[in-house]
């Protein structure tokens, strides 16, 4: 067994065991997009990300890559962790706003604007449905093409593989092309009304004494800069 | 080739191989690396070979053909030993006298390297600047081996450390003494070569494969030094990869190349063959039980293999993206074995380490920075090439003791290192020593060494955003942040260089690329911000300037720009528009295109120091610019200025203006206001206008009569000129207002001569040059006599020296400068005219003492000077050679070192004074000429120090129309929109002859006792003019060519010229 603390938590995990998985095994959300249960860590949307080691040395990692080690020492949501978050959120919705998956994401991180240039893109390169199609299904009909921002998921010189068998494994692992936000204009579509997580000391002084799970919990970093 | 089968007899071998050099052969050396090779020197090779060939010169003359010797400036080029003499950029009809001089032993002064024009050749190849510098540890050994003969490496001790290590075998004494040398990676990084040894070494179960890969994939755009290494000394590479693979266990290498090195390829492929035969790879190497073998992969292309992680995919041959690590390539690399990555260069390092010892090469550099760094250094820099020197050099010596400094008359602005993920580092921080610390803390990376030089003509914003899209598209595309970041940040700087920009983009900009380099997987994307991060910190006013005042300094962004002869342009000449119409014969045309910007087109047209020259793209693409000044001349000389009818305004206006000066600024504010329909008075000191149009530039450049015309046409009606009338004498900034004026421009010049701070300046017979000048042109009155000396290196040096000449009793005149010709700030082709006239030009002296008897002058003594470091203006400091004095006898001394406005009148009564700078000039808000009391506004020379004709003009202009805002009580500053071309005239037909040369007016060369009044430079001739006008590049028409449907949205040229027949 390791030993490692997470968010100030003592914590031990079997060798191997991701800081994702540990985390979600104790209770702290992590949000992800390319991430899935049955197939490989794949590192690629960075919404995992989590701070690790300290002071100089403190890093950003994905956790659903980063084997956990002895004497490891995580934060979740740290300050630098969350306002990268934000960051590769409204990326996120400035590329592909229609996509309920990172509407709701965004609004649980309070993401209230994007900043860029409106784009409607239907794929954020996630690998999901590669991984899904070869890992599970066994197939591997389609893969990733070119490089920089001519990559896209497709079969190779798009001909329709013969290795295909419709199964749709692709489509229903998909965190864009499913459940499209139903607002009605999609560029103003961060509402924030399907789910609102934000905790509530951010907003409030009063809640001194909660429970927090974070350390160091955001709004008292922020509280502290005010100060 | 007999293969050896034990360390002795290597040893033997060896032993032979060294005691067969014949050293005291004459020797050609021709570097046929890539460079050489793209600049001709196959051809130099063949010739050579023919002479040894047909004149049987086997055994009389050497010749080595080299990899990249790192000079590429140069290429071709022979160097011969014994005396290492260097003939630079050899022509094939000299190799004969090159041979023929080799074989007697002598060398030919003509052919030999010069730093400059002006300077003395150099004998060996060791005195030139750019290489007594270096410490060419591992690059030296290229000009000793010719890569494709392993003779020639062991002859230079190659394999020596490779038979020492054998000997020993001791794996653990190999990265001990590594790790004691303090090697750590070439390739960027920086990480402790020996322990990353020791990891591999540890790693895996002491069973199975481990592998040693050599990362020769070479991708950054102006990086090359692995290129150079890989080309020219392969056996160095096999040699430290060996050791390396003896040190941690590993029986096989992989050298990972990029495709597009084939010359690399070729050289590493025969080395490996080599040393296969030789039996130094291979299975049993030298009967010490230790198996080795290499093997060639050839990456297809992508800068992302580079990385480590995507290097080993690509070898296993899948889609090269990184992976997520940990695991480390160390614990888990190619096919899942532990693999140890090393950099060319480092790798060249370890054999000279085992050889010289840990101890030696430890204290090379800095500590903990230990050894030498190959940088290959290019842009805009003299003497480009690879450079090798201990860690720990500055920039500023790399950069300028090195190379040179700026290729051309603009200032170095910074350097970039590191590639395209690297930082831009500005000139003043180039006191900043390489190492890996250094430039990490600077914003910046060591890189795999790229050092790419920038002057003052590179925009800021177009470098990070060139780089963005050179990462962009580079980019494997599997983490998101990277993916998209890099197209968000490159869309960002497209937005501001195209003047889209808002302040908010630049707090995204930074926001984003914090984020970029905090969350990415690899390296790629890590420091992909790095150039968007230190451009914003060292150039955040560029950034500030592109996006609020639409204006892009280095005249680069085009949507910012439009053409740059009009942007370089102080008061937006369209030149690109006369010069089109001249070039269609449209002369008229031509000059109402002038005259519409400029009220002093005949003047400018002689003196103006045409900075639309500067920029003009012809120029900055290596030929020479348009010969614009000459071409408005030709218009101003053969069209009459009454064809433009400057529009005036219906109603007149009752506010009184002021204007102190009636030189250029004060002339042309005057007129911008009198058009505008204010009633403007002029005071000038003089009994003439013209200011020092007339007092200080000489008549045989600007005759009188064309400036008094020009002068003339501008005092209409509502401009009244009091001449006689001294500002503080006979009225003050209080006594015009209580006048009724309601604002003052005061252009009042700076006419005060700047002291050289020497005893006996006041003697008779020394004058400052502006006093000088004054007598002559104002008065006629002829100062100089006998021996006259100037000191100084400006025009108006130049003009009084050339005044002095053609004045009676003046026997010889000399210009003395402190720094070199090179360096003199007088126009290039002043400088010509007056050599040419018989004036003696004596440069890097500094007057140290001025003689005089019975209250006269009777010369100077001088000191010489050499050229030391560069000073901040890039340009080398003059320091004094002690005891160099000497003495000049002369019967006159005209000072010309600078001027300054005479301020004195502004501070002395308090309740009527103006603030005045550190500098002596007046105090003024940079937008708006507007000084600290209100209604007072100031331009020109009193402001900027000297400075040129047209400069003046532009603050006359720029007054004019503050002025006109302020009576108003309008805003005073207003933001400003890029001046975009918007006529189109269409292009002519150019026939087939080709391209043609810059032309050169035609000019009377004065000779003493001539007509000293004899306007030196003459008019171009129509056809000369006409031809000079179509090598226009017509950067114009980017903007302006109607679309291929007939937009109607320009005007066209037909319609011009049908209102101009109206």
């Amino acid at each position: 067994m390791i030993t490692f603390t997470i968010n100030g938590l003592k914590a031990s995990a079997e060798r191997g065991t991701t800081i994702l998985e540990a985390a979600r095994f104790l209770g702290f959300p992590i949000p992800t997009l390319c991430h899935m249960e049955g197939l490989t860590p794949y590192g690629a949307c960075r919404l995992c990300i989590v701070e690790i080691g300290e002071g100089e040395n403190a890093k950003l990692v994905t956790s659903c890559t980063y084997p956990v080690e002895e004497g490891l020492k995580v934060r979740t949501a740290s300050r630098r962790v969350v306002r990268a978050r934000k960051m590769i959120l409204e990326l996120l919705l400035a590329s592909s706003p229609q996509s309920k998956t990172i509407q709701d994401l965004a609004a649980a991180h309070d993401v209230r604007q994007q900043r860029f240039r409106q784009e409607y893109e239907d794929c954020i390169l996630c690998g999901l449905c590669v991984r899904m199609c070869k890992e599970q299904m066994v197939a591997g009909a389609i893969g990733f093409r070119g490089r920089g921002e001519d990559r896209s998921v497709g079969t190779p010189f798009d001909i329709k593989s013969e290795k295909c068998r419709l199964c749709g494994g692709c489509i229903y692992v998909c965190p864009v092309c499913q459940l499209r936000c139903t607002y009605t204009e999609p560029e103003k579509a961060i509402c924030g009304g399907c789910a609102n997580l934000s905790p509530p000391c951010i907003e409030k002084d009063r809640f001194n004494d909660i429970m927090c799970y974070m350390d160091p919990c955001v709004a008292c970093e922020i509280k502290e800069n005010e100060e | 080739m007999a293969r050896l089968t034990s360390l002795e007899e290597f040893l033997s071998f060896q032993e032979q191989v060294r005691n067969n050099r014949e050293r005291d052969l004459p020797c050609l050396v021709i570097c046929a690396g890539t460079g050489g090779q793209a600049a001709g020197s196959n051809d130099i090779i063949r010739i050579v070979k023919r002479h040894i060939l047909e004149r049987g010169l086997q055994e009389k003359l050497k010749l080595r053909i080299t990899g990249c010797q790192g000079f590429c400036e140069l290429n071709p080029f022979i160097i011969v030993e014994p005396g290492r003499n260097l003939y630079p950029w050899v022509k094939m009809e000299d190799v004969g006298r090159v041979i023929d001089a080799a074989l007697q032993g002598m060398v030919l002064e003509d052919l030999l390297f010069r730093e400059s024009e002006h300077y003395p050749c150099q004998h060996c190849k060791d005195d030139i600047q750019f290489f007594k510098k270096q410490k060419r540890l591992i690059l030296g050994k290229n000009e000793l081996v010719d890569p494709i003969r392993i003779f020639d490496y062991i002859q230079e001790g190659g394999y020596t450390a490779l038979a020492d290590v054998l000997e020993k075998n001791d794996p653990e004494w190999i990265i001990d003494e590594i790790k004691r040398s303090g090697l750590r990676g070439r390739g960027g990084a920086g990480f402790p070569t020996g322990r990353k040894w020791e990891l591999a070494r540890a790693a895996g179960d002491g069973t199975g494969r481990k592998f040693i890969i050599c990362n020769a994939d070479e991708g950054d755009p102006g990086a090359y030094m692995d290129r150079g290494l890989l080309e020219g000394n392969p056996h160095a590479v096999l040699e430290g990869m060996m050791i390396a693979g003896l040190a941690i266990g590993a029986a096989e290498g992989i050298i990972y190349v990029r495709n597009e090195y084939p010359l690399a390829i070729k050289h590493a492929t025969i080395a490996i063959r080599q040393a296969r035969d030789l039996g130094i790879l291979g299975k049993n190497i030298l009967d010490t039980g230790f198996d080795f073998d290499l093997e060639i992969v050839r990456g297809a292309g992508a800068f992302v293999c580079g990385e480590e992680t995507a290097l080993i995919r690509s070898i296993e041959g899948k889609t090269g993206e990184p992976k997520q690590r940990p695991p480390y390539p160390v614990q888990k690399g190619l096919w899942g074995r532990p693999t140890c990555i090393n950099n060319v260069e480092t790798l060249c390092n370890v054999p000279l380490i085992i050889n010289e010892g840990a101890d030696v090469y430890s204290r090379i550099g800095l500590p903990g920075n230990s050894g030498t760094k190959i940088f290959s250094l290019v842009g805009k820099v003299k003497n480009t090439g690879l450079v090798e020197v201990p860690m720990g050099t500055t920039i500023k010596e790399i950069v300028f003791e090195i190379g040179g400094g700026s290729i051309g008359k603009a200032a170095v602005k910074a350097v970039q290192t590191g590639g395209p993920s690297g930082g831009c580092i500005p000139t003043a921080m180039f006191d900043l020593p390489i190492d890996y610390e250094s430039l990490a803390r600077a914003g910046s990376i060591m890189g795999s060494g790229g050092m790419i030089v920038m002057d003052e003509n590179t925009c800021m914003v177009d470098i990070a955003k060139y780089y963005m899209n050179f990462l962009k598209s580079e980019s494997c595309g599997k983490c998101y942040t990277c993916r998209k970041g890099t197209q968000r940040l490159y869309e960002l700087l497209d937005d501001i260089t195209a003047g889209r920009g808002t302040l908010q983009h630049l707090d995204l900009l930074k926001e984003l690329a914090e984020v970029v380099a905090d969350t990415t997987m690899c390296g790629l994307g890590q420091t992909a911000p790095n150039p968007v991060l230190s451009t914003l910190r060292y150039f955040h006013e560029e950034y500030i300037e592109h996006i609020v005042d639409k204006k892009c300094r280095a005249g680069v962004c085009k949507d910012l720009v439009g053409a740059p002869c009009q942007a370089a342009c102080p008061i937006g000449t369209e030149a690109w528009r006369y010069v089109a119409h001249i070039a269609r014969g449209e002369y008229e045309e031509a000059y109402k295109a002038i005259r519409e910007e400029n009220p002093f087109p005949s003047v400018c047209a002689r003196v103006c120091d045409h900075k639309c020259e500067e920029k003009c793209r012809l120029g900055q693409s290596g030929d020479h610019p348009v010969a614009i000044r000459a071409l408005k001349r030709f218009v101003a000389d053969n069209v009459d200025p009454s064809v433009y009818q400057p529009r005036r305004a219906v109603e007149k206006k009752s506010a009184k203006v002021a204007v102190i000066g009636a030189g250029p600024g004060g002339l042309t504010a005057a007129h911008y206001l009198s058009l505008m329909g204010y009633p403007v008075t002029v005071f000038e000191k003089d009994s003439k206008p013209g200011g020092m149009l007339f007092s200080c530039i000489p008549e045989y450049r600007l005759p009188r009569e064309i400036l008094n015309k020009e002068i003339e046409a501008l005092l209409d009606e509502n401009v009244t000129l009091m001449c006689g009338h001294t500002f503080g004498v006979d009225f003050t900034i209080n006594s015009l207002f209580e006048e009724g004026y309601q604002a003052v421009f005061i252009a009042l010049g700076a006419q005060k001569g700047r002291k050289l701070e020497l005893e006996g300046e006041d003697a008779a017979g020394a004058f400052p040059a502006v006093e000088f000048l004054k007598a002559y042109n104002q008065n006629g009155e002829q100062l100089a006599r006998g021996r006259v000396g100037v000191i100084g290196g400006g025009n108006s040096a130049v003009d009084a020296a050339r005044t002095a000449l053609r004045q009676r009793g003046v026997g010889e005149v000399t210009i003395f400068y402190r720094r070199t010709r090179e360096e003199m700030p007088a126009f290039e082709e002043e400088i010509e005219a007056a050599l040419e006239e018989g004036i003696r030009l004596e440069t890097l002296v500094t007057p140290v003492r001025i003689n005089t008897a019975d209250g006269n002058i009777t010369g100077v003594e001088f000191q010489r000077n050499r050229l030391g470091e560069m000073d901040s203006s890039g340009r080398r400091r003059p320091l004094p050679i002690e005891g160099s004095d000497f003495k000049q006898s002369l019967d006159t001394l005209i000072i010309a070192i600078s001027e300054q406005p005479d301020v004195n009148s502004f501070t002395q009564d308090p309740a009527d004074a103006i603030e005045v700078t550190q500098w002596n000039t007046l105090k003024v808000d940079e937008h708006t000429l507007a000084c600290s009391r209100p209604g007072v506004f100031a331009g020109g020379d009193v402001v900027t120090g000297p400075n040129t004709v047209v400069d003046a003009i532009a603050a006359g202009k720029k007054a004019a129309v503050m002025i006109d805002r302020y009576v108003r009580g309008e805003e005073l500053r207003q933001v400003r929109q890029p001046r975009l071309p918007k006529v189109y005239i269409e292009p002519c037909a150019t026939g087939e002859e080709g391209p043609t040369k810059r032309v050169k007016p035609p000019c009377n060369v004065y000779e003493k006792g001539g007509d000293e009044l004899v306007e030196v430079e003459q008019t171009l001739s129509e056809e000369d003019a006409r031809r000079e006008a179509l090598r226009c590049l017509r950067c114009d028409l980017e903007f302006t060519a109607p679309e291929e449907n007939g937009s109607d949205s320009v005007q066209t040229g037909a319609a011009i010229t049908v209102e101009a027949a109206r």
